[in-house]
């Protein structure tokens, strides 16, 4: 469960910027992009597990879904992955859920066929922001 | 006032706490591909663990991935409690990105290639590792960029070329990036030497000495590597000629890390 790992990361960097500029987290968002497929309600249940006598405690704690935004630099199409979704096999969602970028290597663009596609938004769990209280 | 800003990417320290458990990190790089970098890679980690030292093994080709192949290392690593378990072939605990892709081409425009380093990288539960070495990829971009830069004490790198003008004159530039920029140049290996010893030492060895490094060694092109190769497994690569003359020419390297214990059996 890799999930745990990525929380932890997560709580931990928000100390390092509390280390760093001081203060009190008052609010931290996070992302969970679709890409990766994690389930944001564990995603909720690890920060508040985790959370507890770090400077996240006491703090809002945001979770929420980033739908992805995938765009084709051959021809411009803009899509997602639910419009993939049956494109895609059970063996090739479990590596996206490790390696987001891999939809690459699993799919093309839908209205060109080309490979030459970037992830713009939605890859997978991310610190959106933190409000620090001076 | 409450100060709000964009998060950080808590990936880079993940990264951080994963190396600090990596006593070195070895980075083989020579800018351009073709010249036997995943090969020394593979069989110098294996030659790290043959001594007894804890190694790792970090394919950072993203494009090209080749370090699962050669050891024969496939399937999906395991998920642990602390992150991705490597798989450990002939003692060398081995990450790549072809253990999730399997063969399927890997197509990455603008920054893909990189996130998907961070993210092995992060995710990687190493463990307590003597020697980490990385198999760089071609070209001065973002990877090497990313690894050469990490937040680390004991990042080194070993610059392999073949002799040609071709292959010097790429190396020339990696040495020319890496001076000054913290990691520290081991030295420059010249790899399938052909020739006369009086022909061969021209490219490396002039590199070497422009650069004021050690020249690390000539391995001649070895035609049991090949064979080694095909067979996937890391002790075929280790019983080569080609792997003995790299464990010589990297044994100043690997006494440092087991205090004597690699000396070369002459």
């Amino acid at each position: 469960m890799h999930e745990l790992s990525l929380v932890q990361g997560i709580i931990d960097a928000v100390g390092e910027t509390v280390a760093e500029k001081g203060g009190r987290v008052r609010s931290v968002r996070i992302g969970v992009g679709e890409l990766a497929q994690f389930d944001v309600r564990l995603v909720r249940s690890l920060l508040n597990d985790l959370k507890k006598g770090t400077p996240l405690e006491g703090a809002r704690i945001i979770v929420e879904p980033e739908k992805s935004k995938i765009k084709c630099l051959s021809c411009g199409m803009i899509w997602d992955f639910q419009d993939l979704a049956g494109a895609i096999s059970g063996d090739e969602r479990e590596i996206m859920h490790f390696l987001p970028e891999l939809l690459n290597s699993c799919s093309r663009c839908p209205n060109c066929s080309r490979s030459y596609f970037e992830i713009e938004e939605g890859r997978s769990v991310r610190i959106m922001e933190v409000v620090l209280d001076a | 006032m409450p100060d709000s800003e964009s998060g950080p990417d808590f990936r880079r320290g993940m990264i951080d706490r994963r190396l600090a458990h990596t006593k070195r990190v070895l980075l083989v790089m020579s800018g351009k591909g073709g010249v036997g970098k995943s090969v020394v890679s593979a069989a110098l980690a294996g030659i790290a663990a043959a001594t007894g030292l804890k190694a790792g093994l970090m394919d950072a080709d993203i494009y090209g991935p080749s370090s699962a192949l050669l050891l024969g290392a496939k399937g999906l690593p395991v998920e642990g409690e602390s992150g991705l378990v490597p798989p450990t072939l002939g003692g060398v605990k081995v990450m790549s990105v072809d253990l999730f892709a399997s063969g399927r081409p890997i197509p990455l425009a603008g920054a893909g290639a990189n996130e998907i380093l961070l993210e092995l990288l992060a995710l990687t539960d190493w463990g307590e590792l003597d020697c980490l070495v990385v198999d760089m990829p071609p070209a001065t971009g973002d990877i090497m960029l990313t690894l050469t830069s990490l937040r680390k004490d004991d990042v080194a790198a070993v610059v392999v070329t073949m002799p040609d003008r071709l292959s010097v004159s790429v190396a020339h530039r990696v040495l020319e990036l890496l001076k000054g920029g913290g990691v520290t140049t081991v030295g420059v290996l010249g790899n399938m030497v052909r020739g006369s010893a009086k022909h061969r030492d021209t490219g490396p060895g002039n590199l070497a000495k422009e650069f004021g490094v050690p020249l690390l060694g000539l391995l001649p092109y070895d035609p049991s590597v090949p064979r080694a190769v095909e067979r996937g497994s890391p002790d075929a690569l280790l019983r080569t000629k080609f792997a003995r003359g790299l464990r010589k020419s990297m044994n100043s390297y690997l006494r440092a890390m087991t205090g004597g214990a690699s000396d070369e059996e002459e």
